[in-house]
């Protein structure tokens, strides 16, 4: 492990620049969302997550794939990103949110899009040492402090940044600016791990994972699906801002003489969703909050070997203009 | 990728969200979680419905009719033809043969330089805008109660209240920010009452859901006012201190016994009262209205009744009361309160007021006319009768927005030269002689003012696309070919000029905007705006009770047309749908128009959910799928208004209010036959 | 890239168009099951999935059988031939074949539904012998909507084969049953025990007839039929036609109806 002090950061992304991209959280105002290295905008203080996750850098909310002439000649020109970006500042929710991603695009039919954004990506972790209201990755076991998914990993020590290794292209990093980091000592190691108890502390939303996964299979037909869906105004937040929801959907946009296919995120919440020509197969909105929950707890696991699609990061709960909370759907569904 | 901080183009609530812009395009929405009224939430429309913004389908450069048919020119070309017309027209009639729609979609800048582009450039005070469709019976009738025509209240009062009395308005699905605050208003323990001929999602949510006729409200409010009086529970104290006329509401209620009130409304004795007891018992009561009861023949009457109530009550001019009309668009608000309204300049003061007048005239350096102009839909049946010979329309669409489109159709065609700006070819822009390629709020700076006074930032995102221009920079172009000279550097001393004539707006200046804007009366540069109005006293002083009699609405269901035709809309489509429509996941809800009958009488017509039904009016027939429901009582229909393959106004008659002009929406006579 | 090289009428509302690759190499080395599909492009308007009427057996060439009711299939049907179209597949899991060999094969089609069934009936009938009796039950809402009325008249002349007809609604012309599909099951006579059925067509007909199948004596696994999803991608990935943990995509469109029952809440 290694030490930076936090007067050290800046020039360290900095450095950075000079071979990638860099991506961090940013003060817009008094918002906090990712973009490109503004050093004198650099968030580091900031509690909890940005609204949105830094999934967009390797799925965007609007990606054109290609581009094609329509008298169907052979002129396809693909959009592959291969960007070489360094993104810091990612939570342990969000960490996860990408291992997800990974699992589902890089796997049978690997996705070439998102791989090409993702190969090129690196990825920098920053362990949280206090907890909003809406998280409960502690209960999912996704955080507050990460475990895997990172190239390296920060944790604020106060004065300096304790910084894990997780790969090669981590510890790459850290060669290249190898004067801005001291070796950390055992006392660093204890204070993190003193940190991630006290954080585990700050927590006020809870749920019973075990418990879910055991009662949800049989909780099809609970009131607390048609009750909790009554609310919901259809806005697809709760997609939008999930660092493990990867539904899209695809357009041929049409201009002139050529086409581009565009891929856009969707929200498995809308009704069009599942419409077809003659009937629709999630036609309540009971049914599509029933598979936004089960795809999470009970579909995904079941596919990909036990993996829970649900980081436990909480957005879905600050983005719901209805109230709909996720922690008290799956303490309906346990109990 | 760049952010900008921008407000949306939507709907009243005035949320805040960042563009995501990378290569010159907008490609990512981004909400802002610090800013008061969106606190990081959005309805679909925000999120995903900013598609038709690089929709290849944009107006790009000026377009100008030839034959049938329309060839693209330079702008030049177009303005020396416009100027041409304009003048012929002017020289051979009079000044007020001209008129002008101004756009509550557009920015208030764009609005008060079209203002003055009629009164100063043209002449006259023929100018007007959609507000005329939506809430004029709220601008006239909480003037003549109240002293002003805005919501009393703001936002984030509702989530504070004990009491929501929500009459005519499907809140969650039209302001879904504001049914955001309402429903965690129904998570603290508030009682929630909605009065709708609809079963809307919150009157299934709500505590007491009356459903009462179409076109009833004067009765039912009426109705609820008599139980307060009757059981002692109005504002004594309130009335004494605040209020004129109160024994002249008395005697009017008199009348209004729930057995009569419910005779008229449908709604149950038992319920009008529980309304009644529930609304008074509370001093932190919120009355919330929309297009429900203002599109009406008695919209004025409508509007003043719930004044009445909330006066009564004394549950207005205090923190979480008010009485809270929900503005429909983007910036009616503004286009209202910057004077594209033919009997007053901005800040609602009066053309015929001669020492206002001169003020105007000083600035402007110019006379002024001091007769007021004519309202949108007079100045459609002015057209058809020849005294109107043109008109500039920007950013309207009223071949589809207007009621009697075949009459809207039959008036546009009459006039001599048409002007239309707009984004997209809509409707009435294929009727036009010459098209503007106008931009959408990405592409220019401004402001917008939302339902509850606030004034916010539009910050320009990328450029305007092809040839086209920003809106307000046509005006001046136009304008000073046509001989008024207009020079302005930038949106903002637009600002600045509207904040020197206008009291509500004098302290706005685009500095102060930066941070979440500014809610008006703002009168004075270290004013820090004004979150409710009426405190202590109302803007006239004491607030004006004023009775009004239950009238029926002006076309009621025959024998040939048994059904009552209630128009409306969706949450996924914006009225004429011209920018909604472009976008992927909002036409995939709603690809087309449909009409909402009642199970037991689709049964009894024989047509089934998903089949075709003719729907027919005096006026003109469409044909669209059955929606069989029964959210809706037996006789009434519903039909979205926004598709104009199905059109609704095709089939809703322009029977107006007296003093509003504000069309019927809400009541027509139909009859459905098997399509 | 791929040629329509014919299109032809198949029915009120549906065309039934013939295509070949541009590049002989793929149309050669271009190898399917029946019951798998192709996402189709029209150029300028987007994409659909189509399942494959032809058979395998049919060298050279694909046959697509399509309603307009939709954005991709109304532009479709405007295209003529020579016309180009975007063809990228083969996707899904195609009908079990060689596993039923030697068993008595039941078909129930409805509409348009009897696309993918006339692959796998084709590939059968290619290979006749391994197969013992085949019953082949069929019908539409009214008789303009029947379709591959040709192939029909064909397998109903083959020896050890029946095909039956109904409709709904009758109209002048129209001498046989008359009836939804399930009225036609009464009439065969098969040994149901080695027998496996594969139905398709609109989901309330397949609803009706795994009932009738599952009250003659039908055993879950001896019932086939295909999934109706919304389906993009094609490849598992967009998420549409998710039940379960199965994409129809990928795990379908064809299950078993034990399958079915196992997939997921919203059957």
């Amino acid at each position: 492990m290694k030490i930076l002090s936090k007067s050290n950061l800046v020039p360290f992304l900095e450095g950075l620049g000079l071979e990638f991209k860099v991506n961090a959280p940013l003060y817009e105002g008094q918002d906090v969302l990712f973009g490109d290295l503004d050093s004198s905008k650099l968030a580091t203080d900031f509690i909890g997550k940005p609204r949105l996750s830094p999934k967009e850098y390797s799925f965007p909310q609007r990606e054109r794939l290609f581009t094609f002439k329509n008298n169907g000649g052979v002129e396809i020109e693909a959009h592959l990103n291969e960007t070489k970006r360094v993104i810091w500042g990612i939570r342990p929710c969000d960490l996860y949110g990408l291992k997800f991603l990974d699992m589902v695009y890089l796997s049978d039919y690997v996705d070439p899009y998102y791989q090409a954004r993702r190969s090129n990506t690196i990825l920098l972790g920053l362990n949280c040492n206090k907890a909003e209201e809406s998280c409960f990755c502690s209960s999912i076991g996704t955080g507050p402090f990460a475990r895997e998914a990172f190239d390296l990993l920060f944790t604020d020590l106060g004065d300096v940044f304790l910084v894990e290794i997780g790969s090669k292209a981590g510890k790459k990093l850290i060669e290249k600016q190898a004067n801005l980091f001291t070796n950390a000592t055992s006392k660093d190691e204890k204070q993190a791990g003193i940190l991630e108890e006290k954080s585990k502390k700050t927590f006020k939303t809870y749920i019973d994972l075990g418990k879910v996964e055991a009662k949800i299979a049989g909780a099809s037909s609970s009131p607390v699906w048609a009750e909790e869906a009554a609310k919901c105004i259809l806005c697809g937040g709760c997609n939008w801002v999930c660092p493990t929801c990867y539904c899209f959907n695809i357009e041929d946009v049409t201009s002139g003489d050529k086409t581009q296919r565009v891929r856009y995120w969707d929200s498995c919440q809308l009704g069009g969703f599942t419409q077809m020509a003659a009937m629709n197969s999630r036609a309540t909105q009971a049914e599509r909050l029933r598979q936004r929950i089960y795809h999470k707890f009970s579909y995904n696991p079941d596919k990909y070997g036990g993996e829970i699609g649900c980081t436990g990061c909480g957005r879905c709960i600050d983005v719901c203009p209805a109230g709909i909370n996720i922690a008290y759907i799956l303490r309906r569904v346990a109990n | 990728m760049k952010r900008v901080l921008t407000t949306c183009e939507f709907c009243g609530c005035g949320c805040n969200f960042y563009l995501g812009v990378e290569d010159g395009k907008v490609v990512a929405i981004y909400p802002s979680v610090s800013h008061p009224i969106s606190q990081g939430r959005l309805c679909i429309k925000g999120w995903q419905g900013h598609e038709y913004i690089h929709s290849p389908e944009r107006l790009t450069t000026p377009l100008i009719k030839k034959g049938n048919r329309f060839r693209e020119a330079s702008w030049d070309e177009a303005y020396e033809l416009i100027v041409d017309k304009f003048n012929q027209i002017r020289t051979r009639y009079e000044n007020d043969s001209i008129a002008v729609f101004s756009s509550a979609k557009c920015t208030n800048e764009e609005n008060y330089l079209m203002q003055k582009f009629a009164r100063a450039c043209l002449g006259t005070n023929n100018v007007d805008h959609c507000a005329r469709l939506c809430h004029a019976s709220t601008v006239v009738g909480l003037a003549t109660t109240f002293g002003s025509g805005a919501m009393t209240n703001s936002i984030n009062e509702i989530a504070g209240a004990e009491v929501i009395f929500i009459i005519g308005s499907n809140t969650t699905e039209q302001h879904p920010l504001i049914g955001d605050r309402v429903l965690r208003a129904i998570e603290k323990g508030a009682k929630v009452i909605v009065a709708d001929p609809r079963e809307t999602q919150l009157a299934k949510l709500c505590s007491l859901y009356l459903m009462h006729k179409p076109g009833s409200d004067v009765a039912l409010l009426n109705g609820m006012m008599n139980a307060i009086i009757a059981e002692g529970l109005e504002d004594k104290e309130f009335i004494a201190e605040r209020t004129e006329g109160f024994e002249s509401l008395k005697e009017t209620v008199a009348d209004y016994t729930p057995e009569k009130s419910s005779a008229i409304t449908s709604v149950p004795e038992e319920k009008i009262v529980e309304a009644a007891r529930i609304y008074s018992r509370s001093k932190k009561s919120i009355i919330i209205y929309s297009m429900g009861i203002t599109q009406h023949t008695t919209g004025v009457d409508n509007v003043m009744t719930t004044a009445n109530l909330a006066m009564l009550t004394g549950n207005v001019g205090k923190e979480f009361t008010g009485v809270d009309p929900l503005r429909g668009q983007n910036n009616v608000q503004g286009a209202c309160d910057v004077g594209a309204l033919p009997n007053v300049f901005s800040g609602y003061q009066a053309v015929t007021d001669e020492k206002l007048r001169n003020k105007f005239e000083k600035a402007w350096k110019v006379t002024l006319p001091p007769q007021p102009g004519l309202t949108l839909v007079e100045m459609l049946n002015s057209a058809l009768e020849g005294s109107l010979r043109a008109m500039y329309i920007m950013g309207e669409n009223p071949m589809v927005s207007d009621p009697d489109i075949n009459h809207v159709e039959k008036s546009l065609k009459a006039l001599d030269f048409l002007v239309v700006q707009d984004i997209f070819l809509t409707e009435t822009a294929t009727l036009a002689d010459v098209v503007l390629p106008g931009v959408s709020f990405a592409e220019k700076d401004g402001t917008f003012t939302s339902t509850e006074r606030r004034i916010q930032r539009v910050r320009k995102a990328i450029e305007p696309l092809g040839d086209s221009k920003p809106d307000w920079k046509i005006i001046t172009e136009l304008s000073s070919r046509l001989g008024y000279r207009m020079d302005y550097s930038s949106p903002a001393e637009i600002m600045d000029e509207i904040a020197k004539l206008t009291p509500i707006y004098g302290g706005v200046s685009y500095s102060r905007l930066e941070s979440f804007g500014l809610q008006w009366p703002c009168p004075s540069p270290d004013h820090p705006g004004t979150p409710y109005l009426h405190k202590g006293s109302f803007t006239r002083g004491l607030g004006k009770f004023s009775p009004a009699d239950y009238k029926t609405p002006a076309e009621l269901p025959s024998h040939d047309y048994p059904f009552v035709l209630t128009t409306g809309r969706v949450g996924f489509h914006y009225h004429t749908g011209t920018m909604t429509r472009k976008d992927w996941a909002l036409e995939r809800e709603y690809p087309t128009g449909y009409v909402e009958v009642n199970s037991q009488d689709a049964k009894q017509l024989g047509i089934k959910n998903g089949q075709t039904a003719k729907v027919i009016s005096r006026r003109g027939e469409i044909s669209l799928s059955l929606k069989s429901v029964d959210t809706i009582a037996k006789g009434v229909v519903f039909i979205p208004f926004h598709f104009a393959e199905a059109a609704a106004n095709k089939l809703t008659a322009a029977n107006l209010d007296p003093v509003a002009k504000i069309p019927e929406y809400k009541v027509c006579a139909v009859r459905l036959e098997k399509g | 890239m791929a040629i329509i090289t014919k299109v032809c009428d198949e029915a009120a509302g549906i065309k039934t168009f013939t295509l070949e690759f541009k590049e002989p190499e793929i149309q050669k080395s271009f190898d399917y099951r029946p019951g798998q599909f192709v996402e189709l492009t029209v150029f300028g308007v987007g994409e659909a999935p189509i399942s494959i009427t032809s058979s395998p057996v049919n060298k050279g060439y694909l046959e697509l059988t399509v309603a307009a009711v939709g954005k991709v299939t109304r532009a479709l049907h405007l295209r003529k031939e020579k016309d180009v179209a975007g063809l990228r597949g083969p996707y899904g899991n195609g009908f079990p074949f060689d596993e039923v060999k030697g068993k008595n094969i039941l078909f129930v089609g409805g509409g348009i539904g009897a696309a993918p069934l006339r692959s796998l009936i084709n590939q059968m009938f290619a290979y006749r012998d391994n197969f013992a009796k085949i019953s082949i039950l069929y019908g539409a809402r009214e008789p303009g909507l029947l379709c591959f009325i040709d192939d029909l008249e064909g397998w109903g002349k083959t020896e050890n084969s029946e095909v039956l007809l109904t409709v709904d609604a009758p109209d002048a012309k129209w001498r046989g049953n008359v009836g939804v599909v399930g009225s036609l099951l009464p009439k065969i006579d098969i040994d149901i025990k080695n027998t496996v059925a594969f139905i398709c067509g609109p989901p309330i007909m397949i609803h009706f007839v795994l009932l009738d199948l599952l009250k003659m004596g039908f055993e879950e696994e001896q019932i086939i039929t295909t999934m109706e999803r919304r389906m993009e991608c094609g490849v598992g990935k967009c998420g549409h036609c998710n039940i379960g943990k199965s994409y129809v995509c990928l795990d379908g469109p064809v299950f078993s109806y034990h399958q079915l029952r196992e997939l997921g809440e919203d059957i």
